[in-house]
């Protein structure tokens, strides 16, 4: 499903991707572990094109998708939530899922998506006249995820999810990538939190550096002598 | 006494129509397009004279030069940002610097837009007569241009308002301007939403100087001091923020309009206080973030 070769990536002269291929098959979750510039949001970035790889490919269902530009992202089938859920803070609940469906074809038919999302998260229907800007951290991740569904997406990428939220809201957030690979939805995950990632995910990748050192199933990292001193501090 | 009153309320209203559609104007530029567009009075010029020659050398009924005129402005705007300030932009990278850089270009505009007319029109004060009839409101006296300038200026700023809310262009609007990274994310097109904002901008401006041109004088230098009063109400109401905007408009021809009862020369120099004090107490504006 999503496959990247090769990837080699440089920020202002600075490599920060050296040669790079990771692996996502349908309805999988595969995430990206590493530590804070480790590349890990600069992968994220090369797939989906809002920055430039010097080589390398990124291919999502058989076709190129590095490269091409961003606004074409949802009409590919693919969802990005950047890291902080990056909300429009002055619009409602509800405007920010129907930006979402922005691309005609999906506009027409926001209605009937609006009542999708609305199912898998009841909570932002109450409240869907409130601004997003008076919502908990939680609740707009929440938002986030469902602004990401709104497009019906193929493959979501979503760039610490987990980021500054109580243990709680941790649960129910993951509970819901849980509930998409049930649909038969394609994750790439970037995380920090290390231990519950690797038990939700499929497999993951450790990025060190900008270069993938380890990789194999969450039982596999999980055993592992490495993973368990660096990143799970055990 | 209570005639009085309703002069003054009336004629403030009628005032903060105008001073409302263009910094709803003014605002979509700086908001979304980062422009703060020096050049904004120019396009108020622009459609007053365009009007004024539409009216007296073809007879056309002023009204009718609203729908006339907001075509071409919309799309002088537009191509404006198409063949410079998106350029601009894309040699500029960082936002500050392209902020500080749009502006120098505006001001060129201005001067360029100003002297072109100046050439074609000359100096010297144009003026029309226009329903300038009284009519009878509460007890008052009124022309009817004047009311129907206000009515007019009510109808557009509310039909802009359902548009930014309601449409799925207006949505992408706010969008940008609140998230403009974000926005392209969902497959919205940046640079055509911002050209677009440019071409509204001019758009309101030009239909605010079709208005001014049915009820007042105009001169080809008249643009100036409405660029003046448009960022006056954009800092008032919050840079950006498009109910501030109107709220502030509204606000200011209100308090413009009893100033000027008390002592006209002192119009200027209360705005100023004005802004000079709510910055001190509110540095964001009314509705600024």
């Amino acid at each position: 499903m999503l496959k990247v070769k090769g990837l080699n990536v440089a920020y202002g002269g600075v490599q920060a991707l050296w040669d790079v291929s990771i692996e996502a098959g349908e309805g999988e979750i595969v995430a990206l572990l590493g530590a804070n510039g480790a590349g890990k949001t600069t992968l994220l970035n090369a797939i989906t094109g809002v920055i430039p790889a010097l080589s390398g490919e990124a291919e999502f269902e058989g076709r190129r998708i590095d490269g091409m530009k961003s606004a074409e992202l949802t009409e590919w089938g693919i969802a990005y939530l950047p890291e902080g859920g990056r909300l429009f803070p002055d619009m409602t609940i509800r405007e920010n899922l129907e930006m979402g469906a922005f691309p005609r074809r999906m506009w027409r038919e926001r209605a009937k998506r609006l009542r999708d999302v609305y199912a898998m998260f009841p909570k932002l229907r109450e409240r869907e006249k409130q601004l997003a800007r008076t919502m908990s951290g939680g609740e707009q991740q929440m938002l986030a995820m469902g602004r990401g569904m709104m497009s019906n997406p193929r493959l979501c990428l979503f760039d610490e999810l987990s980021y500054g939220l109580a243990p709680i809201m941790v649960d129910e957030v993951f509970g819901i990538v849980r509930s998409l690979r049930e649909r038969g939805i394609t994750v790439l995950m970037v995380e920090q939190n290390a231990y519950q990632t690797l038990e939700l995910a499929d497999r993951a990748y450790v990025l060190e550096n900008g270069r993938v050192t380890l990789g194999g199933t969450s039982a596999e990292l999980l055993g592992d002598d490495y993973v368990r001193k660096s990143y799970l501090g055990l | 006494m209570l005639l009085t009153v309703l002069n003054v309320v009336v004629g403030g209203l009628i005032m903060g129509g105008i001073y409302a559609l263009i910094s709803m104007g003014l605002s979509m530029q700086y908001g979304v397009a980062r422009i703060l567009n020096v050049s904004h009075g120019e396009f108020i010029m622009l459609g007053a004279f365009f009007t004024w020659a539409l009216h007296t050398a073809a007879g056309i009924n002023p009204l009718l030069c609203v729908a006339i005129c907001a075509p071409p402005i919309f799309l002088l705007g537009f191509a404006l940002h198409r063949t410079i300030y998106k350029r601009l932009r894309d040699v500029t990278r960082v936002s500050g610097l392209f902020e500080g850089n749009a502006m120098l270009v505006s001001f060129g505009l201005m001067f360029v837009i100003k002297n072109i007319a100046l050439m074609r029109w000359g100096s010297s004060p144009k003026g029309y007569s226009f329903m300038a009839y009284s009519v009878e409101f509460g007890g008052a006296v009124f022309s009817a241009n004047r009311l129907l300038v206000l009515a007019f200026a009510v109808c557009v700023s509310a039909a802009f308002y359902v548009f930014l809310n309601r449409s799925r262009l207006g949505k992408a609007i706010r969008a940008a301007s609140q998230d403009a990274q974000a926005a392209a994310l969902f497959g919205i097109k940046i640079n055509r939403v911002m050209a677009i904002c440019f071409g509204i901008g001019a758009l309101l401006a030009g239909i605010a100087g079709v208005l001014l041109s049915m009820i007042y004088q105009i001169n080809t230098a008249m643009g100036m001091n409405y660029t003046i009063i448009a960022i006056i109400v954009v800092v008032l109401g919050g840079l950006g923020s498009i109910p501030g905007s109107l709220i502030g408009g509204f606000a200011l021809g209100l308090i413009g309009s009893v100033v000027a009862y008390i002592e006209p020369s002192l119009q200027l120099v209360a705005y100023y206080v004005i802004i000079m004090a709510l910055l001190l107490v509110r540095p964001k504006g009314i509705l600024g973030r």
